[in-house]
């Protein structure tokens, strides 16, 4: 990255941010694939291991994933990156929520919002399917980390554990193993 | 509005702050620990809203884009002190989050090229692919209900592997789709 476009890095980031966020429904799993898209493979500004270090640290902080986010951002454009980033994540949430607020009734009776939505929540599950595959890639080089992946599924789909420990454990268990 | 007139004027965006940032910062676990969390804080304790205003925001949490959480409080804030504690509540929610991530970010850039960090790395990039697989599952088991989910998920899953569609136009698309399906039935 040039040092006169990083402004322009910057602000293709935030607005990449908002955009994604805006259609983010169902929580905060739903941004992966299209950060990942236009993150990773379309502008290079981070790699598909950068990205997965990202959502590890989203899972271990406090508060939602979109935190996430801010790590990116710093890793863009240090500490202002991080705090640009946190507002371009929540922004359309606060104007939407604060509309849907307004509206309650209307909104939740309408047959655009709850019909597309339908659409959306389905798609997002083969979507997010494809990125799983191309983040595996990255990931899965071995026995062990395959190894750590089926046991994290398992682990996560079927006892009450939080994640949180899972990804603690599964870091020591790296130190260990490599 | 129907919250309790009296109570209401002793509530500050600092307060509103307060409280969020105390629900942020002990949200580690699943969803249903923090609405608990919530439900404590604002409705038993403090008598901020009703336990029918709390449910009303959390289902516009579940319906907007964004975080569920965040979203809850954002509405809960909006409530409470419109835009302002909106605002208010987003920042206080969020802030030991994101501050926990600057910390991480800048020891991942320091410690780049440290062997120990990547050992460690390669375990947990191992284990946020179980983790996402298993958040695809519960999704799976939620969401896919008849065939023309399945078809959604299916054409999606297909559409991003093999064709390399944008990511961002599939969701699009498949709002419209979804719109066209189920919109016609009510």
């Amino acid at each position: 990255m040039g040092g006169e476009n990083k402004m322009a890095v910057l602000l293709k980031f935030c607005w990449i941010l908002v955009v994604v966020n805006a259609l983010t429904i169902g929580g905060g799993f739903v941004m992966l694939p299209m950060l990942q898209k236009e993150l990773v493979e379309k502008y290079h500004w981070i790699t598909n291991q950068e990205f997965l270090d990202a959502i590890a640290v989203g899972q271990v902080t406090p508060g939602p994933l979109t935190v996430m986010n801010a790590f990116i951002g710093y890793k863009i454009y240090g500490f202002a990156g991080s705090v640009m980033a946190m507002i371009s994540s929540y922004l359309p949430c606060i104007i939407i929520v604060s509309l849907a607020a307004k509206f309650y009734y209307s909104y939740k009776e309408s047959i655009i919002i709850n019909s597309s939505f339908r659409g959306i929540n389905a798609a997002v599950i083969g979507i997010l399917g494809a990125v799983v595959i191309s983040l595996g890639n990255t990931s899965l080089v071995d026995f062990s980390t395959f190894g750590i992946a089926i046991t994290g599924f398992a682990v996560i789909s079927f006892t009450r554990i939080d994640p949180t420990f899972v990804i603690i454990g599964s870091g020591l268990l790296g130190l260990l193993i490599y | 509005m129907s919250i309790h007139s009296e109570k209401i004027q002793d509530i500050d965006l600092k307060k509103i702050f307060w409280v969020f940032l105390k629900i942020g910062a002990f949200s580690f676990g699943g969803a249903y620990s923090m609405l608990a969390f919530f439900e404590k804080e604002l409705v038993e304790r403090r008598k901020w809203l009703t336990h029918d205003e709390f449910i009303e925001a959390v289902a516009i949490g579940q319906m907007t884009p964004g975080p569920p959480i965040v979203n809850t409080g954002i509405c809960i804030g909006y409530k409470l002190k419109k835009i302002k504690g909106a605002l208010t509540a987003t920042v206080g929610q969020s802030f030991t989050g994101a501050l926990f991530a600057v910390v991480l970010a800048i020891f991942y850039i320091k410690a780049k090229n440290n062997i120990l960090l990547h050992s460690v790395m390669k375990g947990v990039g191992a284990a946020v692919v179980g983790l996402l697989l298993s958040i695809i599952y519960k999704m799976a088991v939620k969401t896919i209900r008849d065939y023309k989910s399945a078809i959604f998920a299916l054409s999606a899953f297909f559409a991003l592997a093999l064709f390399r569609l944008n990511p961002i136009g599939l969701i699009l698309a498949s709002g419209i789709l979804g719109l066209a399906v189920y919109g016609r039935r009510k």
